[in-house]
């Protein structure tokens, strides 16, 4: 029961913060351009604050330069338990044209932390980050909040339940609105 | 006690560590840490052809990515000895100018963010989306556009377009006061802003502040008044202010994007027919071009071996104004608060900065591309 609360309320509350790994800024300004009115990230229960102590979702954006290759797992491991790592524009999945004989990157991302998603382009469209947060953040936190619980194999069916239950009072919720 | 800031912090959007050294609340100095956004690009570009390089030149940095690419191409007609076509001229003041209002508004917004004024931050985000549709419109792209190419610009514009763009910016002219006002006279925003991190005009010229920053210190200097576009086919002056602080910076920024509102205007009702590219070929050379970016004046130095790139060399404008804003404005700042207002009032960019990593404490300089050409503000440095 406490559990399904959690759920309800972890997902409509998310806290994202950019971490800008050594890009060339486009994308962060894509996130900031995610804040105006026209896409209004609040909307989603998204709260944009930067702070990686504070931090559901962590954005990361740009190819891992030297400076980052030590912090970035620092930066990681000070974020609390259920976490989502999204990965923005080509640079952090390839390095793109950084990448190449006589740079100083060291892309992917994935070697250093885990990711939970990826979005291309350079930069990606603002809906386009939009929508990758929604779709891999509320859920992913919800079920990484119950595995890092431990024995969440015996619970799986039992929060299945809870999951439709909560869903349902969700709708309900929306549908008195 | 010293304040470390960064390089993850809710008030930087970017990188970048500042140490303040501060007494109660009072910031008595500053230091900053630059090399969190260094990638190496100029040594990525050498040895490659023009085409691949007009593509990492726009990846130098995010939000002034146009006029990188244009001062490349400049450079590289300026070593064939050949301009671009006369339209090809006037699409690229337009492009430019596009991307001056939007990053100045975006500039904007960023001050007025951490000066937590949530209202007018939102305003000039709700401003800079029609701007962004019209550089799509016009190139293809928001953020980088690969519009310009060697010779000239990639494609041609319709009359529909030019329409649409030109509605989008008779909007922006006519909202604009409104918001402008709202800075001016409000009462708050107006304490928090004046007579705070202030840069006199001596100190500007000694730590090489160029752009909206030294020209709201009295420094009247515009690289556009050199330009053979802006000189010779258009009607336009240079912004300038004497009041030195943060709310002269801001105000410089809007008032710029009023002139930039006229220039556009000028090109959509006097664009020339003909061509917006031509062939260029290009010999072994060297030539240096500077042009006036939304932050200031960026230079490119380039040579040439045949087609490909022998040597490159980017000098941009935030790394003078970072500086400037460490060394001269972040002295004395009565609060923390202010002294990251004054920090954001100064429109860094971190991502620009950080393409060329000089260290070097000893005074001795490091050796660079072209023995002659100095590194300002590193000589300043060592006379301390």
């Amino acid at each position: 029961m406490l559990d399904s609360l959690k759920d309800i309320i972890r997902k409509s509350s998310i806290h994202a913060c950019l971490v800008s790994t050594g890009g060339c800024n486009g994308c962060d300004i894509e996130i900031v351009a995610l804040l105006s009115p026209r896409y209004d990230l609040e909307q989603y229960g998204i709260y944009f604050h930067n702070n990686p102590r504070e931090a559901d979702v962590i954005l990361i954006a740009g190819a891992v330069t030297e400076q980052w290759r030590e912090k970035l797992q620092r930066i990681y491991a000070k974020a609390p338990e259920p976490k989502v790592v999204v990965a923005i524009g080509n640079c952090p999945l390839s390095g793109d044209v950084f990448n190449q004989e006589g740079s100083s990157v060291y892309a992917p991302v994935s070697d250093f932390i885990p990711v939970d998603a990826e979005v291309s382009g350079c930069p990606p469209r603002p809906s386009e980050i939009l929508a990758a947060i929604l779709a891999v953040g509320p859920d992913a936190i919800a079920a990484k909040g119950r595995l890092a619980k431990g024995d969440q194999k015996a619970e799986a069916s039992e929060e299945a339940e809870l999951n439709q239950k909560a869903e349902a009072s969700q709708k309900g919720g929306e549908e008195k609105v | 006690m010293i304040l470390p800031i960064g390089p993850v912090h809710p008030a930087l959007k970017e990188p970048l560590r500042l140490k303040l050294k501060t007494r109660g609340e009072r910031v008595l100095e500053a230091e900053i840490d630059y090399g969190y956004v260094h990638r190496g690009i100029e040594r990525v570009m050498k040895g490659k052809t023009w085409q691949k390089g007009i593509y990492l030149s726009e990846r130098v940095c995010g939000i002034c990515s146009y006029i990188h690419t244009q001062t490349f191409a400049e450079t590289f007609e300026r070593i064939a000895g050949e301009r671009a076509p006369l339209r090809a001229q006037f699409l690229r003041v337009l492009t430019n100018e596009l991307d001056r209002i939007q990053s100045h508004l975006l500039a904007n917004s960023t001050y007025f963010k951490i000066l937590e004024h949530e209202t007018l931050f939102m305003y000039m985000l709700y401003l800079r989306e029609p701007i962004m549709d019209a550089i799509e419109l016009l190139t293809g792209n928001r953020v980088n556009m690969g519009w310009n190419v060697v010779g000239g610009v990639k494609m041609d514009v319709n009359q529909s377009h030019l329409d649409s763009i030109l509605k989008i910016i008779q909007n922006l002219e006519d909202e604009y006061d409104r918001y402008v006002e709202m800075f001016d006279h409000g009462p708050m925003i107006g304490l928090r802003s004046h007579d705070v991190g202030k840069m006199t005009r001596e100190e500007a010229i000694k730590a090489r502040a160029v752009g909206p920053i030294g020209r709201a210190s009295g420094l009247k200097h515009d690289l556009r008044e050199q330009h053979h576009t802006y000189k010779d086919h258009f009607d336009w002056k240079v912004i300038w202010r004497k009041d030195q602080d943060n709310y002269a910076r801001t105000m410089n920024r809007f008032d710029e994007i009023t002139e930039s509102i006229k220039l556009i205007k000028q090109v959509i009702n006097n664009l020339p027919e003909g061509e917006v590219r031509k062939q260029i070929n290009i010999p072994a050379g060297y030539a240096e071009w500077r042009n006036e970016a939304p932050r200031g004046e960026v230079t490119y130095m380039i040579e040439t071996n045949g087609n490909l790139i022998k040597n490159v060399s980017i000098r941009t404008p935030s790394i003078m104004n970072i500086d400037a804003c460490a060394k001269y404005m972040l002295k004395d700042v009565a609060t923390v608060a202010d002294a990251l207002a004054t920090y954001a009032s100064v429109d860094p960019c971190i991502a620009c900065t950080e393409r060329v990593m000089i260290v070097d404490e000893t005074g001795k300089g490091q050796e660079y591309v072209y023995p002659d050409y100095k590194i300002p503000y590193l000589k300043d440095k060592t006379e301390d």
